[in-house]
């Protein structure tokens, strides 16, 4: 809690003191802002600013310390402390407690050491042991303003045979700046601090008692009822809460109660926030990932053969060394920033619909889309990996399956995108098919076709592209409806790279939504045709392209996703009819 | 009367979890309490004045307000029966004011109006009130102060705020209110009154003496540096130029997250007091047009109170109490309101010449305003609640799920089928998800996989973090969250159903609750001493074991019901003292068993088994009796001391407790005894600890049957026991007895598990306590002397004490003390050493599990005792598991030796004394006083400006409020922090329309009240392919996968469109329809979800 607690005396001699005050120290950053790692350099720079920043504090005041503090020192000098005023003996560096699943730090010392809560604290304490009334003396009340602070105070006495009326004035007072909270925790802070005066009261009255069995000082005070009472006060009026409870570790006692209860008051009320899924691509991500790690633990080179005897290593710069068609299109954010750098590269589908015209474009994005084969041949490497690095943007994760470079061809089932070198020769079925798409990249003519357009880019200039496939798309074919306006946004000018990233991400998780519907149905729910049909329409997905689309989309799907729709289906309570 | 009204507001929501089926969706069962349950008139207002020259006076006093009826004011002619009827009224004053009819007739043609009220002499208590107040001396501060008093008989509780006053620039304005209260005052008292101080007139007593020393307050602003010595201007620009560490960008639920961020950050403390936003509030007493004279401002302080009375009934009080400050932001912004109505009744009367006429005015203003508030607090209270809100109930309860998905998509797909006309469903949702943004959040990705299923969302790690690390206000949250106040600019958004079919203004109220989203919140309870044990059930932070116990001499049974509550003094856990000392091989076990007052009835069972056991029946009875007459009054005073410290569980037998619970009591009757002991226990290397569990377990007996009340008998019992105990105290034999019943080996005590185990009742209390394990050679040592030799005691506290780190006084009284006290000491110690203290030294160690110690010569009158501790009675149930547990507490439990050896060289280094804090178990549980459950309304009679859902029959109250709530809620914001704009969407189920009413409009015609709601297209389609889905029987619960999925593709769209507006000023929404599909009519809602993630959005669109 965001809160000092302090205990306050009504010293007979000064007035209102503060004894004891606990402060809650918090790490300066959140814990848990974001991913474990950064969470670990939270700790280490709160260990440091914290460190810093308590160690400046303590020396820069003391002013508990009548004889170490300046005069300046916002503390009440020693001669204006009496036994009665102190918690601390001299020289007591004070009380820490560390949370340290919170990283939280308790620390009680007399008195604040921040100078501006010090008086805050000096304030409250004046306030609620000389101005604020409260019936009956002892009990409860709440005070406070927007400028210095929000205050709960408990005001109580504990007995005394020395004190004037057998008795002396505490109280324990709570001050936040957050006045809402302070007053919803004032049920919860009563019940508390009532214990704890309770207890002491308890442990005072029983010193009282032997005090006055001993040596009853109110049959003496009748005996010497003339001498000046002021006289008898200064040899004994001040008297230290440790003394009238005779209790050694009282002040450890009430650091830790008082810490308790900041750290009980704090945590009273959690709340249960809900946040959203995640969204395909982060739940294939991350079982890729799972994936990844298990393949390192579990796989040592011996079994390498069994993998897939694709090109490993075929790509430079790319971390990974197994580079298997799961593991090689693993997402990695570093690679298109890389691409920048590079030259002979795509940086964008705006960009490569540019290099290769619209009409090539659409006939590959299409291709990419449906999730036929996308093949490229070329001498580049890296040209080959920004083009796939590109037109991967426009597929859910889950479908994208990578051989960045192969010197021989690959079956489409092992992966839709497939890198070739130049010589490599691809099956005739193949090239004649319907379900692939062949980008092939030649040298290009001295004659070359992008004067203009291309003026910063000399390396691009260098190439030719030729796009073929086995039945050309028609130019009138309407297309999927996300083709069309992933088009749309290409052609806009107007629209920044970082807004057509965000449209595609709009887009596919748009129609990934309609492919989680269609395999709940179809395949969780095995709905018959026309059910499905017109599930489709009402997705707005009925056209032919479209539900290609959403059956090749539904591949990407994740393991999880899929295991979850499966499983609620078995559990009974789904089952149940509504009516 | 009023505890039934409130018992009935809590238990209601209790009831309406069942929710009964055939009824209107949603909504518990409607209650209606006659105006008659609830005496209105127990909320009193009180307005004071606190002048430097002229002293207190009460500006108005409810209480003191007397309606007239029509009889009455026939005879108002007669002079001299007003007076008595005035003074009979009196008696009877308080039934009933306007409790029928809030709305008192306005005062709309004042002249004409004959006096409706009567103005009498205040309550006898108002001095004493105004005194709490204003407090005892004044503050010089500017600003308002806010106070709460608890007033403990007749229970009430109070809230006042005292507010500086703004006087226009004539002197003595308010002259002419004082005296007309001064001439209603003679006229209704006929003299007798008069002079009475009491009355309106100045009271001056005592106290306002005072007010010759006002307390500086110094206001930060000027003369707060000289205060501290530091520069505000320095700690806080350099906070304000450095922006709070921002969280890192990457958590999803960045908005939500960020908002309580700031909240924690800035009402911390931590770095002095961050200034806030304030509107300097005054109590203005004069109109605008006077200009306000600053020199009167300081002088003059207006102090508003509303007083509660609260019900008799302590369950009803707590109830009440709960509702009061967990809606506190609610009672305080309805005084706020009135504070604004008596400002203009003082404005406004002052204009009237005539003085009866004045007085007149000014009380039925008040009076009026008073009404509107007390009705509003019972509205707050009355209302019915939606029994199910959808979102809150599938977060807390998983095993409905599927049902509550269920009838929520059943009625919400009826709603999208049958009330879609003009689109006006479409349109609701359409503003709903506009407004209340709180859904937002709930639908952003997140980048980390979810642990369970799909369909139910995860909870925020990122802010369950921060509430831990930078604990913040979750009730606040939640208010912001329903509020949907969590956009850039801050809207906070209000929405009424009206209509007349008050079934479907139902259906509507529960379907949107799935749509305005807050968070849920738990209440936590952190105990450090025990976990609950198996049978135990916590109530309130009581634990409350229940046993059946047979009584011996009657054929009855007694249920013992022990409530045990968490000693609110945490003993702390002490670095040992000396350095050096190398416990390998020992582990010394102080064991303070549990002390229970046995209840008298119960005592004879008891009396039998301890005699048995200690065969001196007599002793032990006479300590047991004597405890039943104490217990209740020492209980909670006592301390017992024990020494040493290490966790431990165990269980112990009720027969333990009480043979404890006689020797604890004994101990603790010897108070002198036990002083010295303490001071000695603290002396000794593991220095003391309070014990608490004795005085925290209360047993409550109730008994099956009857039994004559031994009291009689106890009271002679306790004269013998203390006798006996001055006795044992004066007698200095016995500490041979202490030395000897020392010698406790942990052996002895495992030999005895197996008896304990049987002899053991399954009363089942775990205790945890946290401890160390102290350094035990010199414990040892001194032991041995002990046994040694009597005659070391003296020196060895000595020499002990010269040993402690912090030397205070109390360790030289024990220094001189004399020897004899000192052997009494030990003596009194026996029973502590004795049971507390079981030596696992091998020293010490005996082999014989039944070694008894010598019996000890009790007092002069010859009786024996014989404490056998070791033989029969349990000991703890395993010193293994206790080991076990210390092993497991190990890591913050037992300080390192680096730890404690560094510590003389961490003093020198001015670091703090290093005390861990105990363990924690949290105990949960759903909490229910939260705004969540009690601010979305039912179908209500009247319209309710608080609530953030509710339905109402017709809009000719809202008509009338509506826009003064919304300016009210922009000017005195719940959430306490600045809010740009309030907002009221407001759908008529009769005409089939959807408007939204804005703070910053003026309504446009006297028909309409706000802005018609653009239906979105998004919304629209959703809602269709909802429906459709639903008719093609995909499963409920996939339906709403599916819905949540959709919600999360409008925030990807306001992603997309936060985005765009960063390179455009301007929108074409052409270009985004194509590309996205975006629309016109999708842009408000887009702009207003952007606006919870993209701040500037709003700059560009709203």
């Amino acid at each position: 809690m965001n809160a000092i607690v302090a205990l306050c005396h009504f010293c007979e001699l000064h007035g209102p003191r503060t004894l004891f005050c606990t402060e809650v120290l918090h790490s300066p950053l959140p814990q848990g802002a974001s991913s474990g790692d950064i969470s670990g350099q939270n700790e280490q720079a709160e260990e440091e600013e914290g460190g810093i920043q308590m160690s400046s504090r303590i020396r820069s005041h003391s002013p508990a310390e009548g004889a170490s503090a300046d005069s300046s020192s916002p503390g009440p000098k020693k001669s204006d402390m009496c036994e009665g005023c102190r918690s601390l003996a001299g020289g007591h560096p004070g009380y820490v407690s560390h949370d340290k699943e919170t990283s939280i730090k308790y620390v009680s010392h007399q008195h604040p050491n921040h100078p501006q809560l010090f008086s805050i604290v000096r304030q409250a304490c004046v306030r609620s042991l000389s101005c604020e009334v409260c019936p009956g003396r002892e009990g409860p009340i709440f005070f406070g303003d927007e400028q210095h602070g929000f205050v709960f105070s408990h005001t109580f006495f504990i007995k005394d045979s020395l004190a004037r009326g057998f008795q002396r004035w505490y109280s324990i007072i709570t001050i936040m700046m957050d006045r809402i909270y302070l007053i919803n925790s004032w049920p919860f802070l009563l019940g508390k601090i009532r214990g704890i005066i309770d207890e002491l009261q308890g442990k005072a009255l029983k010193v009282f008692e032997a005090e006055q069995f001993g040596c009853p000082q109110r049959a003496q005070r009748m005996n010497t009822a003339f001498t000046p009472f002021l006289h008898q006060r200064n040899g004994n009026a001040a008297r230290s809460l440790t003394s009238l409870t005779n209790d050694e570790n009282l002040w450890a006692c009430l650091h830790t109660s008082f810490a308790w209860l900041l750290k009980a008051c704090g945590s009273r009320l959690t709340e249960k926030l809900l946040e959203g899924a995640p969204t395909e691509d982060t739940l294939v991500q991350m079982e890729k990932l799972a994936d990844l790690k298990e393949e390192s633990e579990g796989w040592d080179g011996s079994e390498e053969e069994e993998k897939p005897s694709s090109q490993p290593d075929v790509v430079e710069g790319q971390e990974l060394s197994k580079s298997s068609p799961e593991t090689s299109l693993m997402p990695d954010c570093n690679s298109w920033n890389v691409a920048h750098r590079r030259l002979s590269v795509f940086r964008s589908l705006r960009h490569m619909r540019q290099v290769l015209g619209a009409s090539a474009f659409r006939m590959l994005a299409w291709h990419v889309l449906m999730g036929n084969q996308v093949i490229w041949k070329a001498q580049d490497m890296d040209l080959v990996q920004s083009a796939f690095d590109v037109l991967r943007t426009m597929l859910p994760i889950g479908c994208v399956r990578i051989i960045p470079y192969s010197d021989q061809y690959e079956e489409a089932y092992r992966c839709n995108f497939l890198g070739l070198s130049p010589h490599v020769q691809i099956p005739p079925h193949i090239l004649s098919s319907e379900f692939a798409v062949l980008v092939e990249v030649r040298a290009a003519t001295r004659s070359s076709l992008y004067p203009t357009l291309f003026d910063d880019e000399q390396s691009l200039n260098k190439y030719e592209f030729v796009v073929t496939s086995g039945s050309p798309v028609a130019a009138d074919r309407v297309g999927p409806t996300i083709l069309n306006k992933i088009e749309a946004a290409l052609t806009n000018q107007n629209l920044s790279v970082d807004v057509v990233d965000q449209c595609l991400v709009c887009l596919k998780e748009e129609w990934m939504n309609k492919v989680k519907v269609l395999f709940k149905f179809t395949k969780v729910d095995s709905r018959p045709k026309e059910d499905t049909q017109k599930l489709l329409s009402i997705l707005g997905a009925a056209e032919e392209d479209n539900v290609k689309l959403l059956k090749f989309w539904m591949t990407g799907l994740s393991k999880t996703y899929k295991s979850h729709l499966m499983s609620t289906v078995r559990s009974p309570t789904s089952s149940e009819s509504r009516n | 009367m009023a505890p039934t009204l409130l018992q009935k507001l809590f238990n209601k929501r209790g009831g309406g979890a069942a929710a009964p089926h055939g009824r209107a969706p949603g909504e518990g069962p409607a209650f209606s309490w006659s105006s008659s349950e609830f005496d209105l008139n127990e909320i009193r207002l009180i307005v004071y004045q606190d002048c430097e020259r002229r002293g207190r006076q009460v500006l108005f006093d409810s209480k003191a307000v007397r309606k007239i009826d029509e009889a009455v004011v026939q005879k108002m002619a007669e002079e001299a029966s007003v007076k008595t009827s005035a003074r009979n009224c009196q008696a009877s004053n308080g039934n009933n004011i306007s409790s029928h009819s809030p709305s008192i007739s306005c005062m709309q043609n004042i002249k004409e109006q004959i006096p409706k009220y009567q103005y009498t002499r205040p309550a006898s208590d108002v001095n004493m009130l105004g005194e709490m107040m204003f407090g005892s001396v004044a503050m010089s501060y500017k600003g308002s102060t806010l106070k709460i008093h608890y007033i403990r008989s007749p229970p009430q509780l109070m809230m006042s705020k005292v507010f500086s006053a703004r006087v226009g620039s004539f002197s003595g304005s308010s002259n002419n209110l004082q005296d007309s209260f001064e001439y209603i005052n003679q006229d209704s008292s006929l003299g007798k009154l008069s002079s009475n101080q009491n009355g309106l007139g100045t009271c001056r007593n005592g106290s306002n003496l005072a007010h010759s020393t006002p307390v500086d307050m110094p206001s930060r602003g000027q003369n707060e540096d000289r205060d501290s010595g530091i520069a505000r201007s320095a700690s806080l620009s350099s906070l304000l130029v450095t922006p709070f560490p921002s969280p890192s960008s990457s958590s999803s639920s960045s908005s939500s997250y960020q908002r309580r961020w700031l909240r924690s950050q800035t009402t911390s403390l931590e770095n002095g007091i961050i200034p806030r936003w304030s509107t300097e509030e005054m109590f203005s007493m004069a109109d605008e047009s006077c200009s306000s004279n600053p020199a009167m401002v300081r002088r003059k302080k207006i102090a508003i109170s509303i007083i509660f009375s609260l019900p008799e009934i302590e369950d009803a009080q707590r109830n009440f109490q709960d509702f009061f400050f967990s809606h506190f932001p609610l009672f305080e912004s309805h005084m706020n309101k009135l504070k604004y109505a008596i400002e203009k009744a003082m404005i406004s009367c002052r204009k009237i010449a005539e003085s009866s006429q004045r007085v007149q005015v000014y009380i039925s203003r008040v009076m009026d305003a008073l009404g509107e508030f007390r009705v509003t607090i019972w509205n707050l209270y009355s209302v019915p609640r939606i029994a199910e809100p959808v979102w809150l109930n599938m977060m807390s309860s998983t095993l409905e799920k599927n049902q509550l998905c269920q009838r929520f998509l059943k009625e919400f797909t009826f709603l999208i089928e049958q009330i879609n006309k003009n689109q006006f469903f479409a349109a609701l949702l359409t503003a709903v998800l506009t407004y209340h943004l709180a859904w937002v959040p709930t639908v952003m990705p997140v980048d980390h996989p979810p642990i369970k299923a799909f369909s139910e969302k995860r909870t925020s790690q990122s802010v369950n973090m921060l509430a831990k690390s930078h604990p913040y206000n979750p009730l606040w949250a939640q208010l912001g969250d329903l509020y949907g106040a969590i956009g850039s600019p801050v809207r906070l958004t209000r929405t009424v159903i009206v209509g007349k079919r008050k079934e479907l203004v139902q259906r509507l109220l529960y379907v949107l609750t799935y749509f305005i989203r807050c968070s849920e919140l738990q209440e936590n309870q952190l105990m450090w001493s025990e976990k609950a044990g198996e049978g135990e059930q916590v109530l309130n932070g009581s634990k409350i074991t229940t046993a059946l116990e047979k009584g011996e001499v009657e054929e009855s049974d007694y249920v013992v019901v022990t409530v045990k509550n968490e000693p609110a003094l945490v003993p702390p856990i002490l670095p040992p003292k000396n350095d050096g000392s190398k416990n390998n091989s020992t582990v010394e076990w102080l064991h303070e068993p549990e002390s229970t007052q046995a209840a008298p009835t119960s005592s004879k069972e008891k009396r039998e088994t301890i005699g048995k056991d200690s065969q001196t029946s007599e002793t032990s009875v006479d300590c047991l009796t004597s405890n039943f007459c104490k217990g209740a009054a020492d209980g909670r005073k006592r301390t017992v001391t024990d020494t040493g410290i290490i966790s431990y569980h165990t269980k112990e037998s009720s027969k333990l407790e009480d043979v404890m619970d006689v020797k604890k009591n004994k101990n603790h009757n010897e108070r002198k005894v036990e002083k010295q002991f303490s001071s000695k226990s603290s002396a000794l290397p593991c220095p003391e600890r309070s014990g608490h569990r004795s005085s925290y377990l209360e047993k409550v007996t109730f008994q099956i049957g009857s039994s004559a009340s031994p009291e009689s008998d106890l009271e002679a019992h306790r004269r013998e026991m203390e006798e006996n105990l001055n006795a044992l105290i004066k007698n200095p034999e016995v500490i041979y007895c202490a030395s000897s019943s020392t010698n406790l080996t942990v052996d002895a005590s495992q030999n005895q598990e197996d008896n304990c185990e049987a002899a053991f009742i399954p009363i089942g209390k775990h205790n945890v306590c946290y401890a160390q394990i102290p350094p035990c050679e010199e414990k040892e040592s001194i032991l041995n002397q002990h046994m040694e030799s009597k005659g070391t005691e003296v020196n060895l506290i000595n020499s002990i004490s010269s040993e402690l780190l912090l030397p205070t006084d109390n360790i030289e009284t024990v220094k001189s003390t004399n020897m004899k006290e000192n052997r009494t000491l030990c003596s009194g110690n026996l029973e502590n050493c004795s049971s507390d203290c079981v030596e696992a030294d091998s020293a010490v160690k005996q082999d014989s599990p039944n070694v008894r110690p010598k019996d000890v010569p009790y007092g002069d009158s010859g009786r024996k005792t014989s404490f056998r501790v070791e033989g029969d009675i349990p000991r703890n149930e395993s010193s293994d598991s206790a080991l076990g547990a210390s092993d497991e507490e190990g890591d913050c439990c037992i300080p390192d030796e680096v730890h404690h050896d560094s510590i003389s060289k961490r003093l020198e280094e001015f670091t703090e004394v290093e005390l861990p804090l105990p363990r924690s178990n949290t105990i949960s549980s759903q909490c229910v006083k939260n705004f969540g459950r009690s601010l979305l309304g039912g179908y209500c009679h009247t319209y309710i400006p608080d609530l953030v859902l509710h339905g109402i029959n017709n809009d000719e109250k809202l008509k009338q409020y509506l826009l003064a709530d919304l300016f009210h809620a922009i000017h005195h914001p719940v959430l306490d922090e600045p809010i740009a704009e309030a907002v009221c969407i407001i759908a008529d189920t009769d005409k089939w329309n959807v408007q939204v009413a804005t703070s910053q409009r003026k309504m446009m015609d006297s028909v309409k009240l706000g802005k018609d709601v653009l239906v979105s297209s998004q919304v629209s389609s959703l809602l269709q392919s909802i429906l459709q889905l639903y008719k093609l029987n995909v499963p409920a619960d996939f339906c709403i996968m599916h819905l949540e999925d959709r919600l999360q593709e409008m925030y990807l769209k306001s992603k997309m469109l936060s985005e765009y507006l960063r390179g455009h000023t301007r929108v074409h929404v052409k270009e985004l329809g194509i590309v996205l599909g975006i629309e016109s009519n999708d842009l408000p809602l887009l702009a207003a979800i952007a606006s919870t993630h993209s701040p500037y959005v709003a700059q560009i669109l709203l």
